[in-house]
């Protein structure tokens, strides 16, 4: 792999402004009278060889994201930009000769393996379709694919049905890999599977960044697992990023009141340390009809007037992005000092959501008191 | 002393397939306490749901409950939940013990609203009327904190979301203000924020109204959080049990020691690969000799290990180990 220059390559992929949205029909003339803002507004960059990870909870838009940049769904706004192309305008053969250098591996082990084909023509499938050498070659190629993912040839052929979740999700990512592609978007590819799985698969995956100089988008509702992983973290909430940083600037002075409340959430084995957990009340709205304002509003337990009119626009703080009025007040009384406005933030979140547990207590109460 | 609410003892869980008799649960000893909650925690096809299912004589065939006892003791009076006759069991279920799974839409009927499902738990175990019924199912929604409870006691399951069909799952199984919840993976389908919801609640209705819960997750982070007492399954076997505060701090058994540091983070980001444990969990049918675990193990010796099936030992006062070496691990 060539050596990369950051300041001078561009990034391997441009992401700017995307936007999916899906029409919404209705009645026998399958009129749209709506549509779900999958994507709304996307922007990212990810410089050759780095991982980003994608993160949020589901329904959120990350899937949809991971699929637009490969026309597997067509964007309906926005640009990609990958190795300087154009994806959006690509011709049907143009897009398939960029398809073989960006590939995708899906979260269900159980679901992307066709069942009724043998390894062997799962993995040989992309290689005939891209035209990729002859019958030996492809062989070559295959087993090779097969050694990286730490799989003997043998199962060539075998199906599906007869591997377990982590060695199916190897062979996932070894047809991805025998297309020797430069981009890989993983889709969940862990959530399925046993942490003690989990584990073996995430070093697998460390592995081939590291030994091919492979670039990922890695998408995860697992925010450990993204940590750990990811070079840059991007958080996204009905269909937007709401933070983006260096992941360990994001993990360790989070900015935006989600992502607070997002770290907070993730149960932690620290058992002496049982923190006061910020719990956010509702579920996330519909994408059909985002709120008005910061979308965040209706479950941001910091929200004030502001937030439910106007959509707060970005702040770059050296790479650290984040779109959230409250958290860009706070940054300017703390005189630009991240780290402080994070303490400033998690503390007011806590304060305001600690309160909240109390309204039904009188109908407790009167429970208890009816069980004597 | 008097019994604990819930007492399992040496229970053993077979299925009768084309491959052999398998013992899916073989000799699990629990106890929980009265408002105590323990989690049981294990990957995938350990044995949890087969225990919980046996605990409530559930189990499908070609399972049955081969042998052992699961003493269950309300007001001063014991019952033996594995001979009791099924008539008083029925009363049990969903009466002094309530259920809650992982995937609310299966449990949940969705032809039927949500107030008359709840309804519906309330007069099976008691003499209520209709409206007395219904007004109970309200408070039940109140009390499990869902929004807008007037106008969801009229909802059809498909309309709320995984995080309100968990709470209405937890409301019915309230309803009969039960002694005990036994709840399976009841947050693995859903997102963390609205985990961290169920989590609280559960955690809050145990604390105001006394419930005791048996938690079952595959999850250490929900057990470390939420739970007094755990219990490490593997291969249908405790292989570990503590209280939540030691065992976090001090685990002992090599496999427990293993699903720890195979969890990943931040922090380990810059320590080269995770920790892993190598293989897979077993099926019944593939249980290895001597120690369950010893093909995947770390610290296993020949020919204890591969031989001699270790038993659960109290290594420190109220610590269980099923490892040969514990003793050796702990200095
Ligand atoms: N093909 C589609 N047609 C209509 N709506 C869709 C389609 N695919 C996804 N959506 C909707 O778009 C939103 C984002 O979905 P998705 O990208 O799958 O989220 P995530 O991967 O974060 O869980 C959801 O509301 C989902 O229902
Ligand atoms: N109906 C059944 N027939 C045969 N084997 C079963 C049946 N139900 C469960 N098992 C087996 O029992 C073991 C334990 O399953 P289970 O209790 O569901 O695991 P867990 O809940 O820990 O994931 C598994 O190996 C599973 O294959
Ligand atoms: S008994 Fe042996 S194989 Fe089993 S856990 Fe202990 S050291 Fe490992
Ligand atoms: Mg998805
Ligand atoms: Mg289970």
């Amino acid at each position: 792999m060539s050596e990369q220059n950051p300041q001078t390559d561009p990034p391997l992929l441009q992401v700017k402004g995307l936007e999916t949205h899906f029409p919404i029909r209705k009645g026998l003339l399958r009129r749209q009278v709506g549509s779900v803002k999958a994507v709304d507004g996307v922007t990212f960059d990810i410089p050759r060889g780095k991982t980003l990870g994608l993160v949020g909870e589901s329904g959120c838009g990350k899937t949809t994201v991971g699929r637009s940049l490969l026309r597997l769904v067509e964007p309906t706004g926005g640009e990609v930009l990958f190795d300087n192309h154009a994806v959006r305008k690509e011709n049907a053969r143009s897009l398939r000769s960029l398809r073989r250098r960006m590939q995708i591996v899906f979260q269900d082990p159980y679901g992307s393996l066709n069942p009724r084909m043998k390894i062997r023509s799962i993995l040989e499938e992309g290689l005939i379709l891209h035209r990729l050498g002859e019958r030996s070659a492809r062989l070559e190629q295959m087993e090779q694919a097969l050694e990286r993912t730490g799989l003997s040839p043998a199962v060539l052929e075998r199906y599906p049905h007869e591997f377990s979740g982590g060695q199916r999700q190897r062979i996932a990512i070894a047809r991805a890999l025998v297309l020797k592609p430069e981009f890989l978007v993983l889709d969940e590819p862990v959530s399925a599977l046993d942490v003690s799985i989990q584990a073996q698969v995430i070093n697998l995956l460390k592995e081939l960044k590291q030994e091919l100089g492979l670039t990922y988008l890695f998408i995860s509702h697992d925010l450990s697992v993204v940590e750990y992983l990811a070079d840059n973290v991007a958080v996204m909430y009905l269909g937007q990023i709401v933070e983006s940083a260096e992941a360990g600037q994001l993990c360790q002075q989070p900015l935006h009141p989600y992502t607070l409340a997002l770290f907070s959430a993730v149960p932690s084995v620290e058992v002496k340390n049982r923190r006061q957990r910020i719990v956010l009340a509702g579920d996330v709205p519909s994408p059909s009809r985002p709120p008005a304002g910061c979308r965040f509003h209706p479950r941001c337990p910091l929200a004030e007037t502001v937030c439910r009119e106007v959509e707060p626009p970005q702040v770059d703080l050296a790479g650290h992005r984040f779109h959230c009025h409250v958290a860009s007040r706070e940054l300017e009384r703390c005189g630009g000092d991240a780290a402080k406005t994070s303490v400033v933030m998690q503390a007011a979140i806590t304060a305001a959501t600690s309160d909240s547990t109390e309204p039904h207590s009188a109908v407790s109460q009167r429970m208890s008191l009816d069980h004597q | 002393m008097a019994a604990p609410l819930l007492e399992i003892k040496d229970l053993v869980t077979v299925f009768h397939t084309s491959d052999g008799r398998l013992p899916a649960v073989d000799g699990v000893s629990l106890s929980i306490e009265r408002g105590q909650t323990l989690g049981l925690v294990g990957e995938s096809g350990c044995g949890k749901s087969v225990t919980a299912m046996s605990t409530l004589r559930l189990v499908s065939s070609p399972g049955r409950i081969e042998s052992g006892s699961i003493m269950f003791t309300t007001e001063g009076e014991s019952i033996d939940l594995v001979t009791t006759p099924e008539k008083q069991l029925r009363q049990v279920r969903g009466g002094r013990i309530g259920m809650i799974f992982q995937e609310p839409m299966t449990s949940l009927n969705p032809v039927f609203t949500i107030g008359n499902q709840i309804a519906e738990a309330v007069q099976l175990h008691r003499k209520v009327s209709r409206s007395e019924a219904r007004s109970r199912a309200l408070e039940m929604l109140h009390l499990v904190r869902l929004a807008d409870p007037e106008q969801r006691l009229d909802a059809y399951p498909h309309q709320l979301s995984g995080g309100m069909r968990q709470r209405v799952m937890i409301a019915i199984a309230l309803a009969c203000e039960p002694d005990l919840i036994i709840a399976d993976e009841p947050t693995t389908a859903l997102d963390v924020t609205i985990q961290a919801q169920i989590l609280e609640l559960l955690d809050d209705l145990r604390s105001r109204l006394g419930t005791a819960i048996l938690l079952i997750t595959h999850d250490l982070g929900v057990v470390a959080e939420t739970c007094d007492d755990v219990a490490v399954m593997y291969a249908g076997r405790i292989v570990e049990q503590a209280s939540a505060v030691e065992l976090f701090s001090r685990p002992l058994h090599p496999y427990t020691i293993g699903l720890l540091q195979a969890r990943p983070n931040v922090d380990a980001r810059d320590s080269g690969p995770l920790e892993t444990i190598p293989g897979m969990v077993p099926p019944p049918q593939d249980f290895p000799s001597g120690c369950r675990f010893h093909p995947r193990c770390s610290h296993a010796r020949e020919p204890q290990c591969n031989v001699e099936p270790p038993s659960l030992r109290e290594v420190s006062p109220g610590h269980f180990v099923r490892c040969h070496f514990a003793e050796e691990i702990n200095s």
